[in-house]
């Protein structure tokens, strides 16, 4: 066997290292198309966002070749360190002065740095190591076999066995939400479809589904009365959830009753309480989350989403604009730097270059540039998880898994916040929108995941 | 674990799912579903409409009667307006406080990045002031528009007037847009399509604060405006004029026609208004008040009036009995005023006698030959039969049909025939019962205009041009309705004695009208009286008879066609004549030699008082 260890750039997968410079290339283009400013055409003037990405990208680059020179088993074994460094950077950011409301930058002349970007990778390093280091002990034995979770009732003993986990995951969850930074707090859960692959509570994506479902329910009828058929009794929305909750329980209850054996019926019956009491907790928790705790504009982005308001050019401007820039693309577009909408001298589409980005590209490009640069994407998860497939290094695999999720999520939530499919949510499209931060972020974490992939026939257990 | 394995397989699902679903929702929106590409042009395209200048009105010799002025309005686009010191722009636009805060208010209910107007039409001169300041008030700007100017204050009723385009206007016409500015009668409104000319769009980008950015699709359909064309008209300016200050404290109209051509030289209606007052800013108050007044100073009375036409109407008779051959030329009824009452005069003779001395019973006498030819044993049924004849006959004079005057008007004169006398008569009836229709009384109705007509059927001897004040549209043609001659039922050759006989009405003692005469040129003219019955709070007043006279001249070749008519002035020889006379003198000689006569007419005051009235 030929010793790889000395050769920075074999085995390195070439094709994800490609739509990595497709996207930023395309990103940077796309940038330079949404800003452009006839006074200042060059393409590297650094008083442009598109001359700034540019030298952000020279950095991501910079730190690319630096995780290149790093070893597979360094950056394992440094996992836990980075991951505090960057839970030191999310507290401190805490004492810097609220920028638009929120704590979430560290100024430097005139640079702003994110440091929830990097906890990112922090987290994505920290919870491959943690499930690398159990599923090597005897541990890992104990909890896969209580790794499944049965029903709801099942998630307080789950989080109480997985501490570790939890704690990987939590600590940076409440930092960001003290920013607070709520998109970032999102793009923290994507870690949940890692566990679900490494085995963790096989039903997560099922109970997801029916939190969803019962969450948007609440939604809908938060603030809304209804009156109790055959009375006159006014009741609220949430009191209308509840009462169906017991009636499909009673349902349950039933079909238990007529067709399960008499001895298992006991431990369902505990198992459908227990759903049900976490069910009518969660409805509780949504309902005062959503009419206490969101903020009035939250509240009107979940409104506008669910359609409970309409207003164009009120509340509902930004959404609308974005969807109408989308939408007047067409077929093939209206061209390279002709974008009416989501172009910086127009600014009919706020935050063009960076939460909405996606609307100059579609506006530009039209719905084939749009299916090209989903398909990319596409392609990009797509490798992600064949690369994660392959490896034998556990740490590896969940890494691979983590990056895909996140990239998922951005995905997801950013393209899906333009076309009206989800609330919006300011978080960037990895590679598109103008920012240090996430360039650097999403470039290391890529770097990273190709450096570990190429060393993946070394890496012995 | 086989089973956790497998997750993978879920992932990519999921992975494979999401991107699926974006692409059918970024297909529906870019491709199938037009609503945000008409959402997206909403936002961002804008358009500035240019407006053309409304063609050049001439008359015949080429004197511009109408021109136009540009006017400014001020608009604002609210969300541009930063910092306004609203005290002194609304000091600078000349409006109080109040109204400037009001119109703020409207202008921002409307849109926030849309023009609305501040204040309206401006004249030149008071723009010329505000201009230079205009600058110091971000988001303000002016918009000019041309409006019309009426150099002359006269033929108001002619000309019309123009306002603003209503709903329905813009509903049925698309080319309207609200605020635009529409003909609404006279000239303004029968060649409203050719006078405004083509409006021009410019298509332009904005942003977000609806600021100009560029240009749409590099002008692609843009279009420029294009200035509405000039026409002529048929009228004499100075005529119309001198007829107007004629007809000063009367009430009645002239109509002039030129024979050969049914050319409208003139057309007076008293009292007028200055069209100047239906232009502009104090167009709707200036319009109610003119509404209000009792004199109907709005009315056309020339076009729009029918009135029962008198003795005028004897000549018909005449010309209608020798074509059907029931009197010859020398035709002579007794004057038995045991028929219908006359004058003292001598026997008529033949027709041209007929006509000088307008013999009522000669005319009855003739009438009756024309309905009760005896083409059915029973009276009843011969008359109804007589009576239909008569009624085409008088039809094809252009009396009580459309004259397809390029004025807008619905009014005609009225022809009774049988099925209007069986719709409102419930006995039997024949040429006895309606023999008034002989001399132009009864249910006989012609307007000014239908008059003027007849007296150029006459001048011609037997046909007529529809009348009309085309003369040149400028790049295109006059319409060929105007260009064909349309012959009446009368062969030519019985009109020299009726023409006879009104040149004698004029020229010789004993006629009617001996002061229609002009020194120098050969008048042929008829006077009519008509009697007026007028009910005034319920109660019907007989008021002094309306008084009107015919006319053509010269003889031969004639040049002008004439009817005057005058409301209460009795006799149609005492007002209505020499009206008509001095009208004649003024086209054919361009000076007037008798100022005498002018002065009389130019200081008498025939408006009758309602208060007088009553009292008699």
């Amino acid at each position: 066997m030929r010793t790889q260890e000395n050769k920075i750039f074999a085995n390195i997968d070439w094709a994800l290292l490609g739509v990595y410079f497709v996207l930023v290339l395309l990103g940077i283009s796309n940038i330079y198309s949404s800003v452009y400013n006839p006074e200042r055409p060059g393409l590297f003037d650094l008083n442009t966002e598109h001359g700034k990405q540019i030298m952000w990208l020279g950095i991501a680059l910079f730190l690319g070749i630096i995780v290149f020179f790093l070893e597979s088993n360094f950056i394992r074994k440094y996992a836990y360190w980075f991951y505090g460094f960057t839970m030191l950077l999310l507290i401190a950011v805490l004492f810097t002065t609220p920028i638009h409301g929120a704590k979430s930058w560290f100024g430097f002349g005139g640079v702003g740095i994110q440091p929830s970007e990097f906890a990112k990778v922090g987290v994505a390093l920290a919870l491959a190591r943690f499930i690398d280091q159990n599923s090597s002990s005897k541990e890992r034995k104990k909890m896969g076999k209580n790794a499944g979770i049965s029903s709801l009732w099942g998630i307080i003993p789950f989080i109480a066995k997985n501490k570790g986990t939890a704690l990987i995951l939590g600590i940076p969850c409440v930092l960001v939400l003290m920013q607070p930074d709520a998109g970032t707090f999102i793009i923290f859960t994507s870690f949940l479809l890692v566990l679900y692959r490494e085995g963790y509570a096989g039903n997560i994506l099922l109970f997801l589904v029916i939190s969803v479902i019962i969450a948007v329910l609440t939604l809908l009828v938060a603030d809304s009365n209804f009156m109790l058929p055959f009375t006159k009794m006014q009741l609220s929305g949430k009191t209308g959830i509840i009462i169906a909750l017991i009636f499909i329980t009673g349902a349950f209850a039933f079909v238990i009753k007529s067709f399960v054996m008499r001895r298992n019926r006991k431990s369902l019956y505990r198992s459908l309480f227990g759903s049900f009491i976490i069910a009518v907790v969660f409805v509780n928790f949504v309902e005062i989350g959503y009419t206490n705790i969101l903020q009035s504009h939250q509240k009107v982005r979940i409104d506008l989403l669910l359609g409970k308001i309409d207003d164009p050019d009120g509340e509902g401007y930004n959404i609308n604009r974005a969807k109408a820039a989308i939408g007047s693309g067409g077929f093939i577009g209206k061209g390279y730097r002709s974008a009416t909408l989501a172009n910086a001298s127009q600014r009919h589409v706020p935050m063009q270059s960076t939460d909405f980005i996606f609307c100059t590209w579609s506006e530009e490009r039209g719905f084939l540039g749009s299916f090209v640069l989903v398909g990319l994407y596409t392609f990009l998860l797509l490798k992600m998880v064949v690369i994660a497939e392959r490896q034998r290094s556990i740490f590896t695999r969940v890494y691979a898994y983590c990056v895909a999720s996140i990239f998922f999520y951005h995905f997801m939530i950013n393209v899906g916040m333009a076309i009206g499919l989800a609330p919006v949510i300011g978080i960037p499209l990895p590679f598109f929108s103008y920012g240090g931060s996430s360039m650097m972020s999403f470039s290391v974490l890529i770097f990273i995941l190709l450096k570990l992939d190429s060393e993946r026939k070394i890496v012995l257990q | 674990m086989r089973n956790i394995d497998n997750r993978k397989y879920v992932i990519a699902i999921i992975f494979v799912l999401i991107p699926l679903s974006f692409i059918v929702r970024l297909f529906y929106m870019q491709v199938v579903d037009d609503k945000w590409k008409d959402r997206a042009a909403t936002i961002s395209e804008n358009k500035i409409l240019t407006y053309p200048a409304r063609g050049i009105v001439y008359d015949r010799n080429g004197q511009k009667i109408i021109s136009n002025e540009v006017y400014y309005d001020i608009h604002v686009i609210p969300r541009q307006a930063k910092n306004t010191d609203s005290l002194a722009l609304a000091q600078l636009l000349g409006i109080s406080m109040e109204e400037y805060s009001a119109k703020m208010a409207k202008a921002r209910a409307y849109s926030s990045k849309k023009p609305s107007e501040v204040v309206r039409q401006i004249p030149p001169n008071e723009f010329s002031q505000i201009a230079p300041e205009l600058y110091k008030f971000p988001g303000f700007f002016e918009v000019a528009r041309t409006l019309r100017v009426y150099p002359k204050e006269i033929a108001a009723h002619v000309l019309g007037y123009m306002n603003e385009a209503s709903p329905k206007d813009i509903e049925k016409d698309p080319y309207y847009k609200p605020g635009d500015y529409i003909g609404r009668t006279g000239i303004e409104r029968m060649y409203e399509k050719q006078l405004r000319g083509q409006r021009g769009v410019k298509y332009y980008l904005q942003d977000a604060i609806g600021m100009q950015t560029g240009e749409y699709e590099d002008g692609k359909y843009d279009t420029i405006a294009v200035q509405g064309q000039n026409i002529t008209l048929s009228i004499d300016w100075e005529l119309q004029e001198y007829g107007e200050r004629l007809m000063q404290n009367k009430l009645g109209s002239i109509v002039c026609i030129e024979p050969a051509t049914g050319e409208i030289l003139a057309m007076v209606s008293a009292p007028s208004y200055d069209p100047n007052l239906l232009v502009g800013r104090h167009l709707g108050a200036n319009y109610g008040r003119l509404q209000k007044d009792t004199l109907l100073p709005l009315q056309n009375r020339s076009i729009n009036s029918a009135y029962m036409p008198g003795s005028i109407f004897k000549t018909v008779m005449a010309l209608i009995g020798m074509q059907e051959g029931v009197i010859t030329e020398n035709s002579s009824f007794p004057c038995n005023k045991a028929l219908l009452g006359c004058h003292n005069h001598p026997t008529a003779q033949g027709v041209s006698d007929g006509v000088k001395m307008s013999c009522n019973p000669y005319f009855v006498q003739l009438t009756r030959r024309i309905i009760q030819q005896g083409k059915d044993p029973s009276v009843f049924k011969d008359a109804a039969i007589g009576l239909d004849i008569w009624a085409d006959y008088v039809r094809s004079f252009g009396i009580g049909v459309d004259l397809k005057t390029d004025f807008p008007t619905n009014v005609t004169g009225n022809v009774p025939d049988t099925d209007y006398y069986n719709e409102r008569l419930d006995f039997r009836w024949a040429f006895s019962t309606i023999q008034s229709i002989a001399i132009g009384q009864g249910e006989v109705l012609i307007t000014p205009m239908e008059m003027a007509n007849l007296a150029a059927i006459i001048a011609n001897r037997g046909h007529y041009y529809y009348p009309h004040f085309i003369k040149d549209i400028e790049g295109s043609s006059v319409p060929d309705i105007y260009l064909t001659p349309n012959n009446t039922m009368v062969d030519s050759s019985y009109f020299e004695p009726v023409v006879d006989g009104m040149w004698r009405v004029v020229h010789e003692s004993g006629g009617t009208a001996r002061r229609a005469r002009v020194d120098s040129l050969a008048v042929c003219g008829k006077t009519g009286t008509v009697e007026n019955f007028k009910r005034i709070s319920g109660k019907v007043y007989q008021l002094t008879d309306h008084s009107n006279f015919m006319a053509f001249a010269p003889r031969d070749n004639p040049q002008i066609a004439i009817s005057v008519f005058i409301e209460n002035s009795g006799f149609g020889g005492t007002w209505s004549a020499p009206v008509a006379a001095l009208m004649i003198e003024k086209y054919i000689n361009r000076t007037i030699k008798d100022t005498v006569k002018e002065n009389r007419i130019f200081n008498a005051n025939l408006i009758p008082d309602i208060n007088d009235i009553i009292r008699e």
